[in-house]
């Protein structure tokens, strides 16, 4: 027998209760002028004609908001005891898997948080009140996003290095100052700004290549947790991403004198976010113990299926042009999980991950996944690396690398086909030398170049001696490592108490 | 393109070579050899001899198990693009790297 | 301004869980030749055109009420717009 669903009678439609619930809850300053109470929304040549029209299609109130949100936090927090009681970090796929939730941990959830500060500061600051209520639920987002993180991963310092001073190492260690400085270049930027950095490039066109084959990898290699919160967050990032969309689409259809000014941030910002994400491509790729998909198909589906051949479609209406320097993105998709992974190998003596030489069945997977340049670099590079483990060293760059100005990654990516020439790209501004790792860099800087001058280079800092001292262990002193924190994972601490937990005798360190 | 802000913006650069007072930041490039993933970047002095910084990389390098430090001394030389040949005996400043220069060397 | 004619893949990614079998049936039938793909722990549904999920053929699957603003819990990402989100229907499409 079928029951028949009971419709629960509802005074108005959702539509109706969004609207009184938001919308008609603003009102007409009368005693100060608008610019006196949104100060904020003129400076950068932004014009906006009508703030009622910015809407927001999840037509959320925050009844709905605060019921669905304690509903996702329950079913979180059951996997997370659960998870816990059962000592389920002895079912990972390996322990090596872990070095990709090291830098999940040290670079992301704080940047969860600075955006919850800048959208607490657009519930504040914005216009309009339907751009205020969407930006308040996601700057609550962004918290339950920080704390749900760090609590899930919590679990794991208990069981491995690399996970006790994420707080610190963001803002001292080298590979940290990526994240930080990619979210602090959009916190010091203009609201209007921001919603494309953030809310448009990063949640819309990018976030996807994070999340989602990353979640799924946790899936795969038996991190319950992971996955768990991944996909309690990525549904609250379905929000974001129609936040960031309503955004463009908002700024573009009211003058269309902000078409240039949002194009502009769209070819800087889809190039930063790009960037940022390459460190996604070689945890994805070589940190996996099983993989989902390559980088190189996530990129293929994710962005140049949806985004390419979707939304820039539909953004060409407003005269959107994709952005600058993708084909230069699309050309590195076969070569930019083996750079990246290069140079974390060889730097991670300084790092709070570890990282080993590919073996057989990963080196399997890569010729597979990337039959025409995986070979290039086990020829050119692995091999070698091989040989100077089997003589008893560890391959280690003795030195410190040519940061670039802007993303601030060394500079191992190469110029476009050619996979073997690192590109080198220099701009003087009033005398002084400054080095990109790309042309999308080197444009972003050029644009403005009195705020990239102030980047806060590892390299740099540690040379001007402002990072514990000269040698390396006076800079690993400085950031708060620990023994068994970096460098090589085999016969590492981590991989030591993971052969103990299942029985198998100790490696040889 | 000016910054744009509520303010007129202006700050000075965190890298200026007057931080690093009578030294200077050098990028040292093996270029076509990415066992050594991208350029080094060293703290020089100014008046370092050039072929200190030679016999330095010779050192250096050799972290690449292939590599022959003697090779160095026929090494062909470009200081920011430019090629030159190196006067060993004469300074760094002499021979034209400023700060942040790249000296690259093929072999 | 050239508005391309031709129907543009839109799509959802959700859980692949007990909880959103039921959604993921009413999908399948209110939306002829949808894509179907599995992958670890989710479910990426896309269509050319507009994906369309109905109330009321969720809650015949469910046999309780469902309320359309449920589907966020369900929903990892998706692409497309939301052009229609409202007590009884959802409608995922491009605008252009």
């Amino acid at each position: 027998m079928t029951v028949p669903a009971q419709k629960p009678v509802r005074k108005l439609s959702m539509k109706q209760r969004y609207s009184a619930l938001t919308h008609d809850l603003d009102w007409t300053p009368t005693y100060v002028t608008e610019e006196q109470v949104f100060p904020h929304t003129t400076f950068e040549g932004i014009k906006v004609h009508d703030w009622s029209k910015w809407d927001d299609p999840f037509r959320l109130t925050v009844e709905a908001y605060n019921k669905y949100q304690a509903e996702k936090d329950r079913r979180l927090y059951a996997v997370l005891d659960g998870f816990a009681q059962s000592q389920g970090q002895l079912g990972l796929t390996d322990a090596r898997y872990m070095n990709a939730m090291k830098i999940f941990l040290q670079g992301i959830p704080i940047h969860e948080y600075d955006a919850h500060r800048n959208f607490a500061y657009l519930a504040r600051y914005a216009n309009g009140p339907g751009a205020r209520f969407a930006a308040l639920c996601q700057s609550l987002d962004e918290l339950r996003h920080a704390q749900t993180e760090i609590h899930t991963l919590s679990h794991y310092n208990k069981h491995f290095d690399g996970m006790h001073d994420w707080h610190k190492w963001s803002d001292r260690v080298w590979y940290l100052s990526v994240p930080k400085s990619f979210f602090e270049d959009a916190l010091t930027a203009g609201p209007f700004e921001w919603l494309i950095a953030i809310g448009f490039s990063f949640e819309y066109l990018l976030t996807n290549l994070l999340f989602v084959p990353f979640m799924s990898g946790a899936a795969f290699n038996g991190d319950l947790p992971t996955m768990t919160f991944g996909f309690s967050a990525q549904s609250d990032e379905s929000r974001h991403m129609t936040l960031g969309l309503e955004a463009i689409k908002f700024m573009l259809e009211q003058d269309e004198d902000n078409l240039p000014i949002v194009q502009d941030w769209l070819d800087k910002w889809f190039w930063r976010g790009y960037r940022l994400i390459s460190l996604v491509a070689g945890m994805m790729d070589y940190m996996l113990p099983k993989r989902v998909m390559s980088w190189k198909e996530a990129f293929e589906l994710y962005f140049e299926e949806q985004m390419l051949g979707g939304l820039f479609k539909d953004l060409e209406y407003y005269g959107i042009k994709p952005p600058r320097h993708v084909d230069w993105a699309i050309g590195e998709k076969e070569i930019l999980s083996h750079q990246v992974y290069w140079i974390l190998y060889q730097y991670s003596h300084a790092a709070a991950f570890s990282t080993t030489i590919p073996d057989a069945e990963d080196q399997a997977w890569l010729e597979q996944a990337y039959p025409e340049t995986w070979p290039v670099y086990r020829d050119t590079v692995w091999n070698k690396a091989q040989r100077v483990m089997d003589e008893g060293g560890r391959y280690f760059n003795p030195g410190l690398p040519q940061l670039c100005t802007v993303c601030q990654i060394p500079m191992g990516f190469t110029e476009p086909g050619d996979p073997l020439t690192q590109c080198q790209r220099q701009s003087v501004y009033e005398g002084e030398r400054y080095d990109f790792c790309s042309d999308g860099c080197q444009w972003i800087f050029d644009r403005e170049p009195v705020k990239y001058r102030q980047s806060w280079l590892p390299v740099h800092q540690i040379f001007q001696g402002n990072c514990g001292g000269p040698t390396l262990p006076d800079v690993a002193a400085w950031y708060g490592l620990q023994p068994g924190d970096g460098a090589e994972y085999l016969g590492s601490p981590d991989h030591q108490n993971w052969l103990a937990w299942h029985g198998q005798a100790p490696q040889e360190g | 393109m000016a910054v744009k802000a509520m303010y007129d913006y202006d700050w000075p650069s965190r890298s200026a070579a007057e931080f690093y007072g009578d030294d200077q930041l050098v990028h040292v490039w093996f270029r076509g050899n990415v066992f050594f993933v991208s350029a080094q970047t060293f703290r020089f002095p100014k008046a370092m001899p050039f072929g200190e910084l030679v016999g330095l990389c010779k050192g250096f390098f050799a972290a690449d198990p292939d590599f022959v430090p003697d090779a160095m001394d026929s090494a062909n030389w470009k200081v920011d693009g430019q090629p030159i040949t190196p006067d060993l005996d004469r300074s760094l400043e002499e021979n034209g790297v400023g700060h942040k220069s790249l000296v690259e060397f093929t072999l | 301004m050239s508005v391309s004619a031709e129907p543009r893949p839109v799509g959802v990614d959700l859980q692949e869980n007990e909880e959103n079998r039921a959604l993921v049936e009413a999908i399948e039938a209110d939306n002829e030749d949808l894509n179907i793909r599995h992958m670890p722990g989710m479910i990426r549904l896309t269509k050319n055109g507009r994906l369309v999920i109905n109330q009321a053929s969720v809650e015949a699957r469910l046999g309780r009420p469902w309320e359309t603003h449920e589907f966020q819990l369900a929903i990892i990402s998706y692409f497309g717009e939301f052009v229609e989100w409202d007590d009884d229907q959802i409608v995922i499409a491009w605008n252009h």
